[in-house]
């Protein structure tokens, strides 16, 4: 069996799956070839190329089984919140409680890629008046209108305020549908006025104390609203704890970061990393296996990183990818034109940072929550990316758009800017529908652009 | 006298007067293609014409934007790239059932007070902010009145005149004025008008109709409330923000059930017949209404969708707003 690094296909990896069972590989229970997911529908798993270690086929498993594992949490009596839009704090607050488990409806804007639009979930929200002028995160609300992707949650907690108007849209039409919803404020983060005091935020930003104050009551809010779910306290000890868990997957995620987009050669693709990514954000729904899977990963990473050894050739150019894609093929078409994945912020930084543990847990979280790259000014934003590109050594900038995100139009114009000022690295816009096919030759061609003039520029 | 230029309606023009300034409420034009917002896809064209107009205006001594929409907190990054013009974005919360929301708009009044004085204003006493604060009433309840007195083009048109001039000139001639009647009621409902849009309401007139309800935010749904004298003799800054953050009723609050409890009334008590439903393309936040709009209001709702352009009312939303109204014949 070859076991050098290498990006297979679905066909390839069920196969080499087999060999890897006869020779007697363990699994956790959520195992299995990764084909046997096609059946659920996810179509665009046969298009997509998958990094070939063990570990990966874990994040894969891992990922392609949340939906039967909210259905278990539900069967075994715990409550399920769906934490919608803040993208990383809620979900601490929520697996601080033994008996509640929190995910992200928002995560339903993949499932038009994954199901390669099979599933009818646009249609729905074009039914409801939520048409292709919107983010495809209007697939969230087919997904609830079917309620055959997740289980409709006990709770639904939003925030609002400084974010995106899709969502804020998306999610008041819901409520409109009958979904209770609490909202809570999350305001837009500016910076202290002369002689006001000031609080450092993780990842470098500075707020007003007095917002920290303002979203620390809003946080209050919600953890009130999840104790009478839970019918439980939530006291500060449990909740510090849960800052602890969830600051143990930061690290883990930070140390992967850091080893795979500095490495000489790129050792884990971009898909895998961009998945790996989105644990920090609600675990998954089981956050110690998140700390596993995470481990696992590392290990392969770092093995790989000493061996020399890597998925793309060692000349591939190094992007910093900004914005989530919505079509996951998009990862693989970058590395197919010759480039890698070397630093992202892919919307939620904060959920990366670690969370300041000694504070009160309440306050420790206000300020997380306003380290959000999006809930501040895009030139913010492009500081913190220009921040990241001097540390892991991206040579461009690519900012991919999300169709009809209200953020989208205004911000790219900022953040390139910014970046071209500063660093003088070039800069490119795409956008990414969720599901590219037809434009693949068009993204193609950009992507080569993009990748000609850094390796161009790489002989000056 | 130094003038500050604003559009969104959560900006109590008193606070400004009270601070010895001129405050302007603008009604931005179209952008066209000569936007210093270089994308135009997916840009709101009222967000495109605000810009266009702040970065060209050499009035003004300040600007201050508002966060009721995304792309508007956006819209202050690049004005703050693109023009000198001091500006200031004041956070208006999206929720507004907790005291903390209410003292989140409260903290940024005084803020906004403290941007103020740096640009030369002085900061009120309680007894002077109060006296403002009446005079601007007296103004508002003026304007108010003429409604039925005017046609529908008239009337709209004098409630932008007292937004962007604030009390002057407005009393001179409405008394003379028999009360005007006829056409098919209709409202007009959804976010603020481009300057170009205000043929609107004489299309409407041509067409036999009468907009009998201006819920566009900067027709009547974008004043605020009637101060209370006794709160406003005694507090009167929490006066001001009761009238404003709290009665102004928005699409983009959290949860927006103020909206709907606001249309049913005013609908109702103005026996309206047919709904013209007035958004910008990219506009995320009425448009997504629509649907909602439809299903609850019992009544005909014509989507009229705009794109910004000079043309306004090109000869398609003419014809549309034609048909809606024989139909309703």
């Amino acid at each position: 069996m070859n076991n050098a690094p290498t990006q297979i296909t679905l066909e390839e990896w069920d196969e080499r799956y087999e060999q890897l069972r006869r020779a007697g590989l363990r699994e956790p229970g959520y195992g299995g070839p990764l084909g046997r997911h096609v059946g659920d529908g996810d179509r665009r798993l046969l298009k997509l190329r998958y990094d070939n270690s063990v570990a990966s086929l874990r994040l894969w498993n891992f990922l392609l089984t949340e939906e039967d594992r909210l259905h278990n949490a539900r069967a075994e009596g715990k409550r399920i919140v769906g934490t919608m839009k803040d993208l990383g704090t809620v979900p601490v607050m929520a697996y601080s409680l033994d008996n509640v488990v929190a995910f992200y409806p928002d995560g339903a804007w993949w499932i038009p890629c994954v199901m390669e639009l099979s599933a009818g979930l646009l249609e729905t929200a074009d039914s409801l008046g939520i048409d292709e002028s919107f983010c495809p995160v209007r697939a969230m609300l087919g997904a609830f209108v079917t309620g055959a992707h997740f289980p409709i949650p006990d709770q639904l907690v939003c925030s609002v305020g400084a974010t995106c108007d899709d969502f804020s849209a998306i999610a008041q039409r819901l409520n409109g549908l009958g979904y209770p919803i609490l909202w809570w404020e999350i305001p837009h983060r500016r910076h202290p006025e002369p002689n006001e005091a000031a609080v450092r935020l993780p990842g470098g930003f500075c707020a007003p104390k007095r917002q920290v104050e303002f979203v620390k009551s809003e946080l209050e809010r919600v953890r009130a609203a999840l104790e009478g779910l839970a019918g439980q306290r939530l006291d500060d000890k449990k909740l510090s704890a849960g800052i602890q868990k969830a600051n143990e997957v930061r690290s883990y995620l930070a140390e992967l970061r850091q080893v795979t987009f500095t490495a000489k050669v790129c050792p884990l693709p971009a898909l895998e990393m961009l998945i790996a990514e989105m644990l920090a954000i609600h675990f998954c729904s089981d956050r110690e296996e998140t700390i596993s899977v995470l481990k696992e990963l590392i290990d392969e990473v770092k093995t790989r990183v000493q061996a020399g050894r890597g998925v793309l050739g060692a000349d591939a150019a190094r992007i910093f990818w900004v914005n989530p894609v919505a079509d996951l093929q998009v990862m693989n078409l970058l590395e197919d034109c010759g480039g890698r994945i070397c630093g992202t912020e892919y919307l939620f930084s904060h959920a990366l940072d670690t969370i300041p543990e000694d504070l009160p847990p309440a306050e420790a979280l206000a300020r997380m929550a306003l380290a959000d790259p999006m809930v501040g000014s895009s030139v913010d934003r492009a500081e913190r990316i220009c921040a990241d590109i001097r540390r892991f050594g991206s040579e461009a900038v690519l900012i991919s758009r999300i169709p009809g995100a209200s953020h989208c139009a205004l911000e790219g114009e900022v953040i390139a800017e910014v970046v071209q000022s500063r660093l003088k690295v070039p800069v490119l816009e795409i956008e990414v529908p969720p599901v590219t096919d037809s434009i693949r030759p068009t993204l193609g061609t950009r992507l080569e652009a993009l990748i000609e003039t850094v390796k161009e520029r790489r002989k000056r | 006298m130094k003038t500050i230029i604003y559009t969104c309606p959560y900006v109590p023009a008193e606070w400004i007067a009270a601070h010895g300034l001129r405050p302007s409420r603008i009604m931005p034009g179209a952008a066209g293609s000569t936007s210093p917002v270089g994308r135009t896809e997916g840009v709101c064209p009222y967000i495109r014409g605000f810009v266009n107009e702040v970065i060209r205006n050499t009035q003004a001594s300040g600007v201050v934007v508002t966060t009721v929409c995304d792309q508007m907190r956006r819209a202050f990054d690049i004005i703050m790239r693109r023009c000198e013009l001091p500006a200031f974005l004041m956070n208006v919360p999206s929720t507004w059932q907790s005291v903390a929301a209410h003292k989140l708009y409260l903290d940024e009044l005084r803020r906004l007070g403290e941007f103020l004085v740096r640009l030369g204003g002085k900061s009120p006493s309680s007894r002077a902010l109060a006296k403002v604060m009446l005079e601007y009433d007296t103004a508002r309840t003026s304007v108010l009145t003429t409604r039925g007195y005017l046609t529908s083009s008239q009337y709209s048109e004098l409630i932008a005149e007292f937004n962007r001039d604030g009390k002057s000139g407005i009393t001179t001639t409405i008394n003379e004025k028999k009360p005007f009647t006829g056409g098919i009621p209709l409202a007009i409902i959804g976010g603020p008008l481009l300057r170009e849009d205000f043929g609107i309401f004489d299309v409407v007139e041509n067409s036999g109709g009468c907009i009998v309800l201006d819920a566009t935010e900067t027709g009547e749904r974008g004043m605020c409330a009637h101060f209370d004298l006794r709160r406003l003799r005694d507090e009167p800054l929490i006066e001001l923000s009761n009238a404003y953050f709290g009665s102004i009723p928005d699409a983009f609050r959290r949860p927006n059930n103020q909206l709907y409890n606001w249309l049913k009334r005013e609908l109702a008590c103005r026996e309206v017949r047919g709904i013209i439903f007035w958004r910008y393309i990219w506009c995320d936040i009425w448009h997504a209404e629509l649907h909602r709009l439809k299903q609850w209001a019992n009544l005909p709702v014509l989507d009229v969708d705009v794109s910004g352009d000079e043309q306004a009312l090109t000869v398609r939303t003419i014809q549309r707003i034609h048909a809606f109204l024989e139909v309703l014949q």
